[in-house]
């Protein structure tokens, strides 16, 4: 089961804070590439501080395996696991001055002294914070010291990179600057890491796989673009993104294309039907669907075109774009579109609204 | 909010504020003026504590080193003082940490125990101390007086120790562990630097509290290790010259350069928030 590139696996890894509570990560199952950077995402309370937390050893698991490198670290305390940590409050040593916080790590390996001294410098050149090193840690603002706390982690060339909401404390403009001086860093040095993060765009712009956690459980685990283009559950296609979702009866299924993707006919009551792609083997059932909003085309109604019939309920025109809400039966389906010159619908008036079958996905998950 | 930003608000000293002002500055007057009066005295050339002061004679200090009773009274104050203040620094701050860090059963009841020296009088737990400590032959010892000072002193070791701790970032010490560090190392390079201000400031405390306490070192070691406290209330008792006066003033000075030297170090104000 262990490929020879998988860096860390997790295998059945639960932690539960008393019998009768539900537990905060339930079998966990995931494995990470060797120099993949994995977010986990998720909203507050899904798991994913937990997770990161019973890697680095700071909390024990209720069951379960942590591996890396195909060995079993579970028993490991922490202070054998050689991993690298940031801290959502970045923890930087108030005592010691910079140099001396990044050297902390390299101390306790017991390495040459020179050695030590060489390894802080190239640590701190690759943050550029290198004219700070006798800097005292409460002199530094919040990037700084989010640079010195990730040259801190990194110049232990640790197996495992672990970061716990780190951009959180920056403002709007810094997380920005942030996220690609991280990732490019993380790239650099082609080291393992776990990243937690609430923010999708950040898991978006920075993860090679992103695992998004609800209720203790790892909803779905892929890559950015899967996660984006074909999620598996509503709760995914609700997270990231924005997403028209509404519930309809999945009709004929017909050819399926070189994507794995079968053309089903799909029907919203008696407001039309139109088409959309899923997995194969879903035909006769009622699923989900969902269109991105500014994939879905909105066009006056009589002109004949197909689609699903409503009515206008609401627009919004800002030059460049035009947005509408459109009432379909008890579904509120929002479209966003550039404009194009042609004549805006009003509030009211009975409008089409079509896709592009590959743009309206039916999710696999089954309805309860 | 609505002042014109160019428009300074200048306060003027009104009636009311200058009123103020006076009466601050009396109760503080009120305050030192047992101070104030001994220092005066301690210049007194008369004979016995009268007043007013005189003519001006420096005697008094030149006589103290004579007085040996005080010298060695200071001696065995100094001696219990140190000794308490570093039992009580041994015991207070692990049993701090374990407070803070740690959930276990009675840890309300035993923060709670760990106070109460404070709220009893002092008078009551120096006869406790004389009926426990006289069987077991420990009275009129250093250890009878350490014994003593070590329980009023430990309310104020656990309190400021745990000040520092409620204040200090956790993560500090997982990233120390994270990063390879044992918990004892833990302790000793991240813990303890971070927590020191409480630690020093209940360390100064309580060898203030101990060198300045009288009732428990009367009761339990009066005729075998008179303290300096105890000394000078005998003292008191027998004569009412200023020699009395001239040792406070150099108590006073003492408790003073502890006080700026640790304020130098380190802040007292942040010590002690």
């Amino acid at each position: 089961m262990n490929t020879p590139r998988t860096k860390l696996s997790l295998a059945g890894l639960t932690k539960s804070y008393g019998s009768n509570l539900p537990p905060a990560v339930d079998n966990l199952d995931m494995e990470v590439e060797d120099g993949h950077l994995v977010a986990l995402l998720g909203p507050s309370g899904c798991g994913k501080t937990t997770t990161l937390r019973m890697v680095a050893g700071l909390l024990d698991p209720t069951s379960g395996r942590i591996m890396v490198e195909g060995q079993n670290i579970t028993n490991t305390p922490v202070h054998k696991r050689q991993m690298g940590m940031v801290f959502q409050s970045y923890a930087l040593f108030p005592h010691m001055n910079v140099q001396e916080n990044v050297a902390f790590g390299l101390q306790m390996r017991k390495r040459p002294k020179q050695e030590q001294q060489e390894r802080v410098m190239k640590a701190l050149e690759m943050v550029q914070l290198d004219h700070l090193a006798k800097r005292s840690t409460k002199a530094l603002s919040g990037g700084q010291q989010q640079r010195i706390a990730l040259a801190r982690a990194l110049v232990v060339e640790p197996t495992v990179l672990l970061l716990d909401e780190p951009l959180s404390n920056l403002d709007a403009k810094l997380r920005e600057t942030m996220r690609t001086e991280i990732r490019q860093i993380q790239q650099r040095t082609r080291a393992t890491t776990l990243f937690v993060t609430h923010d999708q765009d950040e898991a978006l712009d920075m993860a090679d796989r992103i695992a998004l956690m609800n209720g203790g459980l790892i909803e779905q685990f892929g890559s950015p673009h899967e996660i984006y283009e074909r999620p598996r559950t509503r709760f995914v296609a609700n997270f990231i993104g924005r997403a028209n979702l509404f519930e309809a009866a999945i009709g004929s299924e017909s050819s399926t294309g070189p994507d794995g993707l079968a053309r089903y006919e799909i029907s919203v009551g008696d407001h039309g039907s139109f088409h959309a792609v899923g997995e194969p083997g879903m035909a006769g059932s009622v699923r989900n669907v969902l269109v991105r909003p500014h994939r879905l085309r909105v066009g006056s109604a009589g002109t004949g075109a197909e689609g699903l019939r409503g009515r206008i309920e609401s627009n919004s025109y800002t030059g460049d774009s035009v947005s509408y809400h459109v009432r379909v039966g008890s579904e509120l389906f929002t479209a966003e579109r550039l404009t194009d010159g042609d004549t805006l619908l009003s509030v009211g008036d009975h409008a089409t609204i079509s896709w592009r079958a590959e743009d309206a996905l039916v999710l696999p998950e089954e309805l309860q | 909010m609505q002042q014109p930003a160019h428009a300074p608000f200048r306060p003027r000293m009104s009636v009311s504020r200058m009123f103020f002002l006076l009466t601050v500055l009396l109760a503080y007057l009120f305050l030192a003026a047992p101070l104030i009066i001994i220092f005066l005295m301690s210049f007194n050339a008369n004979q016995y504590l009268s007043w007013p002061p005189e003519s001006f004679t420096l005697d008094w200090y030149r006589a103290l080193p004579q007085q040996t009773q005080f010298i060695d009274g200071l001696q065995t104050t100094l001696i219990t003082a140190s000794a308490s203040t570093f039992f009580v620094l041994i015991c207070g701050v692990p049993a701090a940490l374990a407070l803070n860090r740690y959930e276990f059963r009675g840890k309300e009841l035993l923060s709670t125990f760990f106070i109460s020296p404070l709220l009893v009088p002092t008078i009551v737990l120096a006869v406790g101390l004389v009926l426990v400590l006289g069987p077991l032959g420990l009275t009129n010892t250093y250890a009878s007086i350490v014994i003593g000072h070590f329980a009023i002193t430990f309310p104020y070791v656990i309190r400021t120790t745990l000040m520092s701790l409620l204040t200090s970032d956790t993560s500090c010490e997982e990233a120390a562990q994270v990063l390879g560090a044992d918990r004892f190392t833990v302790f000793r390079r991240v813990t303890l630097p971070i927590i020191a201000p409480g630690v020093i400031a209940g360390g100064v405390i309580a060898f203030i509290v101990s060198f300045d306490e009288a009732v428990i070192s009367l009761f339990v070691a009066e005729s075998g290790r008179p303290t300096l406290p105890v000394h000078v209330l005998r003292y008191v008792e027998q004569s009412a010259d200023a020699a009395v006066a001239a040792l406070s003033v150099i108590l006073i000075l003492f408790s003073l350069v502890i006080v700026v030297i640790v304020e130098r170090l380190m802040g007292l104000r942040n010590v002690l928030r």
